[in-house]
């Protein structure tokens, strides 16, 4: 989860009069969080990366219009996931999510912590799979709300849906996942 | 949170993402172009006012000046009076409705539309087409790559009016009576076209025609491309 800086609005303000400097300081506390939107959207890493310069480069030209006080994290992610699923329609190869190296290796003998005992790594393997074949409007909700940690209001308005329809997308998800008995 | 949930989040911290690229410098090298542009285009403006009042001051000069212009791929010319066209329906001569993949690949142009997909859309080589429904009335998209000309405009002064619009790096909002619109002079049956917005945003030329004023057809337009 990527944090907010303290004086976003601050920022919001100085950006929306011109400030340059003040809009950089915002693309680099949101990079992160935009180019893994990207990311699980076109499931390309250069498409992902054309992406969120892309969706800064506009959010930058639509800051004027932005609402002060919104959320600005949801708006800057809305932009960001209409350039990456413009991009995913035309790309080729298609990359699915893995896990780290260090996550797929056993423990070698050490007590795993409670939080690695919770998945075998056999499951992770098969729960990771399991997801990359969900449809897209479902590996979408599910990429964004568990592997990223946006709420179901971020995900509802980063893809531009309404609430209800992120809550029935996450529960077809989860209702396909629950057949691997986790 | 179920177990399952926990588990998903867990996955998602265990997950190997590419390699984060730091965008700032590209982000504001391109938002520093854009200014320049911006102010080059100011400056470019101001010149060809001056050249235009100039020109304006020779009447030979101020007919030819005054009959034609181009935004985009687009051209929009004056004429004494409109020929022969018909009202027909706004995707009328724009070929069988495909999907989107097929009209993609048939224009070779890449559709930009945030916000809902229709179902049908319409292709000839460097345009793509759609039909929008804002508040129950139809309004046509169509997006041009590159700025070959590949719609013609022809109006009557004084009937018809074209005012600027603040949108992309450049728009024009045509209003007023109707104007005669074909899609590749020449080639396709004209129609009576009303309301329109042009603009030129990324390399791409964006039309937008339907019965709505200027303000929501302008709304539309940036809700079409943020």
């Amino acid at each position: 989860m990527v944090g907010r800086p303290l004086d976003e609005s601050d920022l919001i303000g100085r950006a929306q009069r011109g400030d340059t400097h003040a809009y950089e300081e915002l693309v680099h506390a949101y990079q992160g969080i935009a180019f893994r939107t990207a990311y699980v959207i076109a499931r390309n890493a250069a498409d992902a990366e054309d992406a969120a310069q892309e969706g800064f480069v506009k959010a930058w030209r639509a800051l004027g219009r932005f609402r002060a006080g919104a959320p600005f994290r949801p708006w800057l992610l809305q932009i960001v996931a209409n350039e990456a699923r413009n991009r995913r329609r035309s790309a080729g190869r298609r990359e699915h999510l893995a896990l780290r190296a260090a996550a797929e290796e056993p423990s070698g003998g050490a007590a795993p912590s409670p939080e690695a005992a919770l998945l075998s790594a056999e499951t992770r393997e098969a729960l990771l799979a399991a997801v990359n074949e969900l449809p897209d409007d479902q590996r979408e909700v599910v990429a964004l709300r568990y592997f990223l940690g946006l709420s179901e209001a971020e995900v509802a308005e980063t893809l531009g849906v309404p609430h209800g329809t992120v809550k029935s997308r996450n529960a077809r998800a989860l209702e396909r996942l629950r057949g691997l008995d986790v | 949170m179920s177990e399952l949930e926990r588990a998903l989040q867990q996955l998602g911290r265990e997950l190997e993402f590419p390699r984060e690229p730091d965008l700032r410098g590209r982000v504001r090298g391109r938002i520093e172009r854009r200014r320049r542009l911006r102010r080059s285009l100011v400056f470019a403006v101001a010149l060809v006012a001056v050249a235009f009042g100039i020109a304006m001051a020779v009447p030979q000069a101020r007919s030819a000046i005054l009959r034609f212009f181009h935004i985009g791929a687009v051209t929009i010319e004056h004429v004494g009076t409109l020929p022969a066209a018909q009202e027909r329906r706004l995707a009328a001569g724009l070929g069988s409705p495909l999907g989107l993949d097929a009209a993609e690949e048939l224009s070779g142009v890449p559709l930009v539309l945030h916000g809902p997909r229709p179902r049908n859309y319409y292709a000839r080589p460097g345009l793509i087409a759609t039909l929008l429904r804002v508040e129950d009335t139809p309004v046509l998209l169509a997006e041009l790559a590159g700025d070959q000309v590949g719609i013609v405009k022809k109006l009557v002064p004084g009937t018809s009016r074209v005012e600027s619009a603040d949108i992309g790096e450049f728009g024009l909002y045509v209003t007023g009576g109707p104007h005669v619109l074909y899609w590749r002079e020449g080639e396709l049956r004209p129609r009576l076209a009303g309301n329109v917005l042009i603009w030129l945003e990324g390399g791409r030329t964006y039309r937008l025609e339907g019965d709505l004023h200027k303000g929501r057809l302008l709304r539309l337009a940036r809700d079409i491309t943020r």
